[in-house]
């Protein structure tokens, strides 16, 4: 279990992040999310050591990271996958971490196979696409078989076939006891296997709750077209129910679609044709998001 | 292809191990070995051997060939004297070299793997100047024996060699301290261009400005005249002023180190102080 205490990082007059606390539980994928700017990545290098925070701590089950003996046999991190050197070969870049943390020289094949890379462990990383250099980056964080993976955006560059495959072995190792802290921007995606979501909005913690709670927050929409639907509306009206119309067609908020139909069916109104959609979780974030967002399209 | 690592449920997992003066320590080894594997797997390392190897080949023929002669006493060059001319540049390129090894890591992003792997900063420093110390000295051992093989094919005469064995010894020290220097300043600077341009302007530049115009009193703590009076090689148009300011080997040995240790007690504190990249 990782516990985040008061995290707190100022650059100059401007608070990069403020105050956060959250914990992220084991055996569970948790999303890290926020717009551009809200402090995800500045929280994960803190978490770290890479950043010094201004105030608050990080432990992995009561140990601060700067204190573990050997940090990569506890948390397995990728904060930037562009991190190689051009002309070392993926299987020297592996090596050289390996032999840094002190871990077994077989690590590094059994790593390059579990990602995918043993054919390219020879090649240059200069040469590598930005997916490769995913997997590469990834296969550097299971060296030391940790129980913690950190990882900030890691599907950056992967195509979609390697996406389900890191959404998968992300499962699996949670599955398998360990603990994932994962920021994404790409929230479909994240919502396909995230459990907990971190939500993070100008520096400040917006939310930290399981995915299903997230998703609870959304409001469903049921559309309905009938060829009553002046009607229609001020029976729903009536019952406190909000109703835009538009022509034949109505869409109503706040109801499902079970007590829609029932008011049409008590009242002699034919349907047409009635579906409720549930807002995205992507559409729920930037709600709340969106007050706190640094940088917005016009 | 799925990530197959055995991950043991939290609650049967020991608590994670503390860290400890002596865990650092003991932690040296392994960070010497990864830093070993870091600098034999890039091309640039056979590369920087073999042009320490040209110019020390090229200088001792040109000097033997063109030069011919000692324009202060007017006799004869001999090899004794020119195998160690090119230790001076050797010496330079070590420096860089040095800075290359902290600032590339910092411009490749790779020093924010190597600190999260080992928190102990200066673990990952010590093995750095091990390395760069072991290379510089196979520079210079190589940068010699061209200078010797250059002199030869010019038809240069041995010459008076009794004192050449000490000079190797002290030009060997010199281009192993040297990459250490240049490591400190690279911690410093932080910046692959940067660092390598404030070096070649210094030592090709900004000490020769200050040797013209100061008193040898003061420029003879200079580093790189620390640097030249270890080689024991004379400019030519040196003063006898110059000459009798000069500090004794062991006094520039004892200045070049104090360079090194204070780039390095900076670049250090820097490295702790500063978020990594």
């Amino acid at each position: 279990m990782i516990t985040v205490s008061s995290l707190t990082k100022k650059y100059g007059a401007r608070v990069a992040v403020h105050d956060l606390s959250f914990e992220v539980a084991a055996g569970r994928v948790t999303g890290f999310v926020g717009p551009n700017g809200a402090g995800k990545s500045t929280t994960m290098r803190m978490m770290v050591g890479l950043a010094r925070p201004d105030r608050g701590e990080t432990t992995y089950r009561q140990v601060r990271y700067a204190d573990m003996a050997q940090p990569a046999r506890v948390v397995g991190t990728v904060l930037d996958a562009r991190s190689m050197h051009p002309g070392r070969t993926a299987r020297n870049h592996l090596a050289a971490a390996a032999a840094l943390a002190s871990l077994p020289a077989r690590r590094v094949e059994e790593v390059l196979n579990e990602v995918g890379l043993e054919s390219a462990a020879d090649q240059r990383t200069g040469g590598f696409s930005l997916g490769m250099r995913q997997r590469l980056a990834l296969a550097g964080a299971l060296l030391g078989e940790p129980e913690v993976l950190l990882l900030d955006e890691p599907s950056n560059g992967l195509d979609p076939d390697g996406i389900r495959w890191l959404r998968n072995s992300l499962s699996t190792f949670a599955d398998n006891g360990g603990t994932v802290f994962v920021s994404s921007h790409l929230i479909a995606e994240l919502a396909m296997f995230a459990d907990d979501l971190i939500v993070l909005g100008a520096g400040r913690l917006l939310a930290a709750e399981p995915v299903a709670t997230t998703l609870a927050r959304g409001e469903s929409t049921v559309s309905v077209r009938t060829s009553q639907a002046a009607e229609l509306g001020r029976l729903l009206h009536r019952h406190g129910i909000a109703v835009e119309s538009a022509g034949s067609h109505l869409s109503v908020r706040g109801a499902t679609t079970a007590a829609v139909s029932q008011i049409a069916f008590d009242n002699r109104i034919q349907i047409i044709e009635i579906t409720e959609t549930r807002r995205s979780l992507e559409e729920i974030l930037l709600d709340m998001t969106g007050a706190s967002a640094e940088f917005a399209a016009a | 292809m799925t990530i197959t690592a055995t991950i043991q449920p939290t609650s049967v997992r020991p608590r994670p191990l503390t860290r400890h003066r002596t865990d650092d320590v003991a932690a040296l080894p392994a960070a010497f070995r990864s830093e070993w594997i870091k600098l034999r797997s890039l091309r640039s390392t056979p590369g920087l051997l073999g042009a320490v190897m040209v110019i020390g080949v090229l200088l001792s023929w040109i000097i033997a060939t063109f030069v011919k002669t000692d324009p202060d006493t007017h006799l004869r060059f001999t090899i004794g004297q020119t195998f160690i001319f090119s230790s001076w540049l050797t010496t330079v390129l070590a420096v860089v070299m040095g800075t290359l090894l902290f600032t590339s890591e910092v411009q490749h992003g790779t020093l924010a793997s190597a600190v999260t792997t080992q928190p102990a900063r200066w673990v990952i420093v010590a093995a750095k100047a091990a390395v760069g110390s072991i290379l510089g000295l196979a520079m210079g051992v190589l940068g010699m024996a061209a200078g010797f093989g250059g002199a030869v094919i010019g038809g240069l005469e041995a010459g008076d060699t009794s004192g050449s064995l000490a000079t190797a010894g002290w030009g060997v020290l010199l281009t192993a301290l040297a990459p250490i220097l240049g490591l400190g300043i690279g911690m410093i600077i932080r910046h692959s261009a940067g660092a390598v341009t404030t070096v070649l302007v210094w030592a090709l530049v900004i000490e020769n400005l200050i040797k013209g115009f100061a008193p040898p009193n003061f420029s003879r703590f200079l580093p790189f005249s620390a640097a030249t009076g270890l080689l024991g090689i004379k400019s030519a148009g040196d003063s006898a002023e110059t000459m009798a300011a000069a500090l004794s080997r062991v006094q520039d040995a004892f200045l070049f180190s104090a360079y090194i240790a204070v780039a390095i007690a900076i670049g250090t504190a820097l490295l702790y102080r500063t978020d990594a990249n």
